[in-house]
């Protein structure tokens, strides 16, 4: 065919080459959704950005307009409402797939040796996510968006050495002022999202060139195929995950819409407050040391998180049979869940 | 031209290529390098806060023990109390409502005696001084005073962000129709 050749020598791709490059085996147990969760902030990310966007049309950052056209957004324009649920939604799905994918790579051991690397960069994505909504909070310019801030500055300043540098950096003044706003936009908006399509690729790139952990699957009968093809199979799993996403946000952005608290003022911190969820084991950890210890201790704890492939190759060359991550996993959890119930439950 | 000779040239038109190559890698490195500082710079925030030097009261009319509410430009709340019967700045005290744990406001508990911190259930007693919660054994922040001729100064900082008025928008409000006319 005439068009068919033409583009052929101007895009000059054969099918061959796609078909290699998209018919990676998936080993068998991808087949099982707690698998996918690693595709599931992937899509919720794209979500994000084409909601994001469509956003930052309507939104003014800086005091005396950031909370006036988030009301306008709310309020008044066509499906705003629709939009900014499904934005805020989509976040807290965003942040709960992040954590839940990474206990499942803890747990099955996805970090070892070769993979090292790529846990790293998927600690670095998970800062990110946290900051990203961190800052999305902050953009509604709502009681919680201004004591959140005020209270992000002084942990930063409480770095010792650079954190003085670091917090004027981030409020772009030595206290939250005209200036702060804009500062959080740009990094929500522009540098943050970017940062994590830079993290994004290297993450998959490490993931083709390894492939994925496989496993001895007990339930897997004598001559089984041991894998499947990514396309069309894989991204039909991701496919659905995608509809289901799809149809559970829109239930949510419509029965729980957003709202908006009171304004900020920065003379009042109001009686009870409190961070997203995300953050309430940082919040209650925060409440139980004094300054300094509570931000150094999450310094480490979060260091120790880099670090644990690492650490955790050094306890098996010495003991080979070690399951000390089974149980630093386990504890772990089990102290976040309390943090973030401890949190939810009381006023103060 | 020897062979010898040939391959010392060779040599020389090797090395100076590198050398300049080198150079070249050197100066792009620096330039990107003066660039991102010029960055960093624009980026990091000029000075401080701006404060300015207030009237509070005349000394005389503050008696031991006592105190009064002052308000910054900014509408912050200070407590302003005479510590000793001296007519030096020693002699008073102006308490900002800032915790000093992580910079939430503040209130006075009046049943409590005490001043609360909602944001980590910080305390502090009447003299600011912390009493529980993560801000033990710190203070509340205090303003620098002045007393010249009788009369008690304070520095505050003097700007603060504008924030829009109240939401209220004009035109038909629900409330008010029951009332009747006005
Ligand atoms: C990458 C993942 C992202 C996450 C996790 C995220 C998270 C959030 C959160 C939690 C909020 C506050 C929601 C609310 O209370 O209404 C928010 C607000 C906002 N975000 Fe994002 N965001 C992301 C990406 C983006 C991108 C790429 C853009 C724009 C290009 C964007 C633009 C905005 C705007 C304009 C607001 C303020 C309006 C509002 O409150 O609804 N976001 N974001
Ligand atoms: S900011 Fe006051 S107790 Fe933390």
């Amino acid at each position: 065919m005439a068009i068919r050749a033409w583009l052929k020598e101007r895009v000059p791709v054969s099918g061959d080459d796609l078909r290699a490059l998209t018919n990676e085996p998936v080993p068998k147990h991808l087949k099982r959704w707690w698998f996918c969760l690693g595709g599931t902030p992937a899509y919720l990310f794209v979500v994000q950005i084409i909601t994001g966007i469509l956003l930052a049309f309507n939104y003014q950052p800086s005091p005396s307009t950031a909370y006036e056209s988030v009301r306008y957004i709310t309020e008044e324009a066509s499906f705003g409402w629709y939009l900014r649920s499904i934005h805020k939604w989509a976040a807290t799905f965003m942040v709960a797939a992040v954590i839940l994918h990474q206990m499942r790579v803890f747990f099955t051991g996805g970090y070892r040796k070769p993979r090292e690397l790529n846990w790293v960069i998927g600690m670095f994505l998970l800062l990110c996510t946290l900051m990203v909504g961190f800052t999305g909070y902050s953009l509604v310019f709502e009681q919680l968006s201004y004591w959140g801030a005020t209270v992000g500055g002084n942990i930063t300043e409480s770095v010792p050495l650079i954190g003085p540098f670091l917090k004027r950096m981030m409020l772009g003044g030595d206290a939250y002022n005209e200036r702060t706003l804009s500062r959080f936009f740009i990094l929500h908006a522009a540098i943050l999202p970017t940062l994590m399509v830079l993290l994004l690729v290297i993450h998959v790139a490490f993931l083709r060139l390894h492939g994925v952990t496989e496993f001895e699957d007990p339930d897997e009968k004598d001559g089984d195929s041991k894998t499947f093809n990514f396309w069309p199979d894989h991204v039909m799993t991701e496919l659905k995950i995608g509809l289901v996403l799809m149809i559970l946000l829109s239930a949510l952005a419509t029965i729980f819409p957003a709202a908006m608290g009171p304004q900020a003022d920065p003379l009042t911190t109001p009686e009870v407050i409190k961070p997203e969820w995300f953050f309430y084991v940082t919040f209650r950890w925060l409440k139980l040391f004094p300054g300094t210890a509570a931000v150094l201790s999450m310094g480490f704890i979060v260091f120790v998180m880099f670090l644990w492939p690492f650490i955790d190759g050094f306890i098996r060359r010495r003991r080979p049979k070690s399951e000390i991550s089974v149980y630093v996993g386990i504890v772990a959890v089990l102290v976040i869940i309390t943090l973030t119930v401890w949190e939810a439950l009381v006023a103060h | 031209m020897s062979s010898s000779e040939a391959e010392a040239e060779a040599d020389r038109r090797d090395f100076l290529g590198k050398i300049t190559t080198g150079a070249m890698a050197v100066g792009l490195l620096a330039s990107y390098g003066t660039f991102a500082g010029y960055a960093v710079r624009y980026l990091y925030p000029a000075g401080d806060i701006r404060t300015a030097w207030l009237f509070v009261t005349r000394t005389e009319t503050l008696d031991l023990g006592g105190s009064l509410d002052f308000k910054t430009p900014g509408g912050a709340p200070v407590v302003v109390a005479r510590k000793g019967p001296g007519e030096t700045a020693g002699d008073f005290l102006a308490l900002s409502s800032t915790c000093p744990h992580l910079g939430c406001q503040v209130h006075w508990e009046a049943q409590n005696n005490q001043f609360f911190c909602p944001c980590h259930n910080g305390t502090f007693d009447a003299n600011g001084v912390g009493t529980g919660g993560p801000p033990k054994g710190q203070e509340l922040l205090r303003y620098a005073l002045r007393v010249t001729d009788g009369l008690l100064y304070i520095e505050v900082p003097i700007e603060s962000i504008t924030i829009a008025a109240g939401l209220a928008r004009p035109g038909h409000d629900a409330c008010l129709g029951s009332r009747g006319t006005v």
